[in-house]
């Protein structure tokens, strides 16, 4: 019989705090008592999520209370990896990672400090303002892999990207390698509810996912064969005379050289590329022109496919132009920066960060659309257009591969030192084998965590980080919303864990930064940045009480008022950005970096195609391996096969295989699905084990069956324009495991 | 169970485990996924969410031998702790495998479909929770309420409704949508 209704009746407080395993930041009500949180619930009242919470939201009191957490400051005694660690105080952290970045910037100048981030868990402006302050440009995500090469391009082609969609208002959707039946609940609630009144649904995918079992039209294409589609749909638009004339005349220029340059982009073309057939290409291109007002909800496969990224990103979004489908009702809206509260790019002070150290950006000189040389450019006209630019952190980065690559051979430059937090880099960012090296390798290195990830395990310091339920959150679509949901924290932080600001702020105060850092917490800062939306509140956590969130009333054509933010001040269907930076001024074909095609000896020996990185219930990228009400769900993990394949392979339901690509190996179990076509492979990512020794060599088993030993990061591998590299469309092989060669 | 909602997102599943604090092996309502059904690409896949289905004649009430397992007037069966003996009698009775013994307590366990937050006016966790609206409850006694207007007008069906059970919980499927 269940007794939480009595446990919340002992409440003191119900607190709006929210979820944070995912970017929804879904609400959540929080059920507090003497600084313990008793019980937490989904809040009906918050905007997106509506009371509901997935399975991750439902374990938030098992994250916070984990007997696995790290809850104070370690520091490693014995030899790097080797799991031994001493307990120390957060000054003494604080004083020697600060005295050591210090000797290290003396030595090796300021730009041997790079920093990794996670998703969603930072208030990266934090990070950002600290190393602006160092004068360090090596900060970065997983950026290049997640929406940031799809904000820059369609930034620099409409003048901002068009991520807010008004699908109530909409015909169709279309869904891009994106799957939010598995990875966004309260997008997939409007989905469905819309679809019950007529919105048509196309699903591009290689996976019949739980987003395509939804769908109107699925479009299974090979993996990474994204540009070739978008090609053959503009192709189609145009060629077929379904574009919006008006729109185009209106707002748009270089229609005519974009016709002719499409023209030799059919279906029939794209055909053996995409592995759809040409009539089915038509008809997709044809239902998208067809209803309008429509939508393209962004995904992050195009993002994450490497050295075809751009290109595919680039034709994608001049759909929406020709179609007519941007700033009108029921379309993909440009909202722009808020001219109402302090963006995350003002918290930056990235005016402090001098020319002569932007330069020295890693990968600035090849990856130029996301580092200054681009993001430069464009931020200049964004702040003529709109008044404020995109936030730097994200969309202004050092190229990670490279950095790692620069830890190992000093070039440009040595890299001596690196700062993670909230991200587990051994798992998450590419090809594992040379991130391993380089961590292994470094000089210095520091991570702010909830566990002991494999990137932990090899640390210099640990420091204990806060969660969801311990700080406030901000969420305002990475700093580039014009709408803001706030939250609180349900209590202060447990044990001797801080958020990521506290530990910037630190470091700056040991510094000289102290004139840079007048918030002493979290609530201070967030309070300074929505003062300014002129509501009646003494405080962030009055704001979050009696308002929770700001949504300025929705303005269509905006641009009508505003401008495009392009050197033309129109949509620019032939780019004069993209071409100033030297990159093609339209999309032309791009091929994945391993295929069929262009190496048929490969495909000899790695006949598959196989596509990684998708999200999958009830895991988020690395995450919640270790906490067993997850776990329970999804114990091991499982990579999809055609039956067929399988077959002919002699694998069965549940067989432990090995898929290898050109660099390593990994373990998966084999589910044979008629979901993907009998050439395609599909990985989970992420996975290591918790439960597993944590040193080396064991390190959480974090080799043996995680996808990114699979991956390819090589600069051959990746989007000259924003630096993807390659998790999607490679060429693999898969084979059962034999129990006498089941080592890695 | 709105079949057309459902995305097998497990939601419900860890909601009921963490808030009933079910032990890790049992799990009240399962989601499951039918499909992909057919070949590639022409295939479909539909996600069924369970839990128990209190039955209007639950065998699994008249086969206990101490009365612990009982069905309240207003339908819902569930089994009172203290005085069920773990004979599992009801285990074998239930054609929807919704009983669980806990090694632990010596008894058997199912869900109650909350009837603690039931009785309050709140909705089940499974309920609560889900994003999608898959799941809606509500009371079939009154012809006026949300789930007797969709039994009525809607495509529903029962699960192994030839066992005679007439299990209480409906399946708002597709058309042509099969269990």
């Amino acid at each position: 019989m269940s007794s939480k209704e009595d446990v919340k009746r002992e409440a003191s407080a119900v607190r709006k705090s929210c979820c944070f395993f995912c970017h929804q930041n879904c609400g959540v009500l929080a059920y507090v008592k003497d600084g313990r949180v008793l019980a937490i619930e989904g809040d009906p009242e918050h905007p997106g999520s509506r009371g509901g919470l997935c399975a991750r939201g439902n374990i938030a009191l098992q994250h916070l209370n984990h007997p696995a957490r790290i809850n104070v400051p370690l520091k490693r005694v014995g030899a790097r990896g080797s799991g031994r660690w001493e307990r120390i105080s957060w000054d003494q952290a604080l004083d020697e990672i600060s005295a050591r970045l210090m000797s290290l910037k003396e030595g090796y100048g300021a730009e041997t400090v790079a920093t990794a981030g996670g998703t969603q868990h930072c208030n990266d402006w934090s990070r950002r303002r600290f190393m602006n302050l160092f004068g360090s440009p090596n900060s970065f995500h997983n950026a290049h892999l997640c929406w940031i090469p799809t904000f820059m391009i369609e930034t620099a082609i409409y003048g901002w990207c068009p991520f807010e969609i008004d699908l109530a208002n909409s015909r169709l959707l279309v869904l891009w390698g994106h799957n939010p039946g598995a990875s966004e609940m309260p997008e997939m609630r409007g989905i469905v509810d819309l679809k019950q009144n007529g919105l048509k649904l196309i699903v591009i995918d290689p996976r019949y996912t739980e987003t395509a079992s939804k769908a109107d039209l699925w479009l299974p294409l090979r993996p990474g064969s994204d540009v070739a589609l978008a090609l053959a749909w503009l192709n189609v638009i145009i060629w077929e005379g379904l574009y919006d004339q008006t729109f185009i005349e209106n707002c748009c220029v270089g229609f005519d050289e974009l016709a002719e340059h499409v023209r030799q982009y059919t279906p029939e073309w794209a055909a053996p590329l995409t592995w759809l057939d040409p009539e089915l290409i038509r008809k997709g291109a044809r239902m998208y022109a067809a209803n309008r007002p429509g939508n393209i909800q962004w995904g992050t496969a195009i993002d994450q496919s490497g050295r075809t990224a751009g290109a595919g990103i680039h034709a994608r979004a001049l759909l929406r132009a020709v179609t007519g489908n941007l700033d009108a009702p029921g379309s993909d809206l440009l909202c722009g920066p808020s001219p109402d509260f302090i963006t995350d790019e003002e918290m930056e002070a990235n005016e402090w960060l001098p020319e002569e150290q932007k330069a020295k950006q890693i990968g600035a000189d090849r990856y130029k659309l996301t580092t200054w040389p681009g993001y430069g450019r464009i931020a200049a006209m964004t702040r003529e257009v709109w008044g404020k630019a995109p936030t730097a952190e994200w969309m202004c980065e050092a190229h990670p591969p490279s950095v790692f690559r620069a830890i190992l051979t000093e070039k440009p430059y040595p890299v001596k030192a690196l700062i993670v937090l909230a991200t587990n880099p051994v798992n998450s960012y590419g090809h594992t084998g040379l991130v391993l090296e380089a961590l292994r390798k470094v000089d210095f290195l520091v991570t702010m965590e909830y566990w002991m990830t494999p990137t932990a395990m090899l640390s210099d310091y640990i420091l204990p980080a806060a969660s969801a339920l311990e700080r406030p959150t901000i969420t305002t679509t990475y700093g580039c919303s014009d709408t803001v949901i706030a939250s609180e924290r349900a209590i202060q932080p447990m044990f001797e864990r801080k958020t990521d600001y506290e530990f910037w702020r630190g470091l700056g105060l040991r510094m000289g930064q102290e004139e840079m850092w007048p918030w002493e917490n979290l609530e201070e800062a967030f309070y300074y940045r929505i003062y300014p939306l002129g509501y009646d509140v003494g405080s962030y956590d009055e704001f979050v009480e009696k308002h929770r969130f700001h949504f300025p009333e929705r303005e269509y054509y905006k641009y009508s008022r505003v401008g495009f933010a392009t050197p033309s001040r129109r949509i620019e269907l032939v780019s004069s950005t993209l071409k100033e930076l030297g990159y093609p001024s339209m999309p032309t074909y791009v091929a994945p970096a391993e295929n069929e095609i262009d190496d048929p000896e490969l495909c000899r020996t790695f006949p598959l195609v196989l596509t990684s990185g998708s999200g999958f219930m009830p895991y988020h990228h690395s995450e919640h391996f270790q906490i067993k009400e997850l776990r329970f769900l999804k114990h091991e993990p499982y990579a999809d096969i055609n039956p067929q394949t399988a077959k002919d392979l002699g694998i069965s339901m549940g067989d432990w295989v090995w898929i290898e690509t050109k660099r390593g190996r990994i373990k998966q179990k084999a589910n044979l699905t008629q979901g993907v076509h009998p050439k395609v492979v599909v990985t989970q990512r992420g996975w290591w084990y918790p439960e597993r020794e944590a040193a080396e060599p064991e390190l959480g088993g974090c080799l043996e069956s995680n996808a990114n030993v699979l991956t390819d990061v090589s600069d051959e591998a990746c989007d000259p324009l924003g630096g993807s590299w390659a998790n999607r469309g490679l060429l693999c092989r898969v084979y059962r495991v034999d129990p006498s060669d089941a080592g890695r | 169970m709105d079949t057309r909602r459902c995305i097998g997102c497990h939601a419900c599943t860890v909601a009921c485990k963490v808030n009933n604090e079910l032990p890790i092996d049992m799990i009240y309502n399962p989601v499951f996924t039918h499909g992909p059904n057919g070949v590639f690409p022409h295939v479909s896949m539909t996600f069924y969410p369970h839990l128990c289905m209190h039955c209007k004649n639950p065998p699994c009430v008249g086969c206990c031998p101490t009365g612990a397992s009982r069905q309240e007037a207003d339908g819902i069966v569930w089994v009172d702790r203290n005085t069920c003996i773990g004979c599992k009698a009801c285990i074998q009775a239930c054609p929807y495998h919704a009983r669980h013994p806990n090694p632990r307590t010596g008894t058997v366990q199912k869900c109650d479909f909350c009837m603690e937050r039931v009785r309050e006016g709140l909705e089940a966790f499974c309920v609560q929770t889900c994003h999608q609206r898959a799941r809606i409850f509500g009371d079939l006694d009154d012809p006026g309420s949300a789930v007797s207007h969709i039994v009525r007008s809607m495509n529903t069906l029962q699960l192994l409704p030839e066992v005679g059970t007439d299990p209480q919980v409906y399946y708002i499927v597709s058309p042509g949508g099969q269990v």
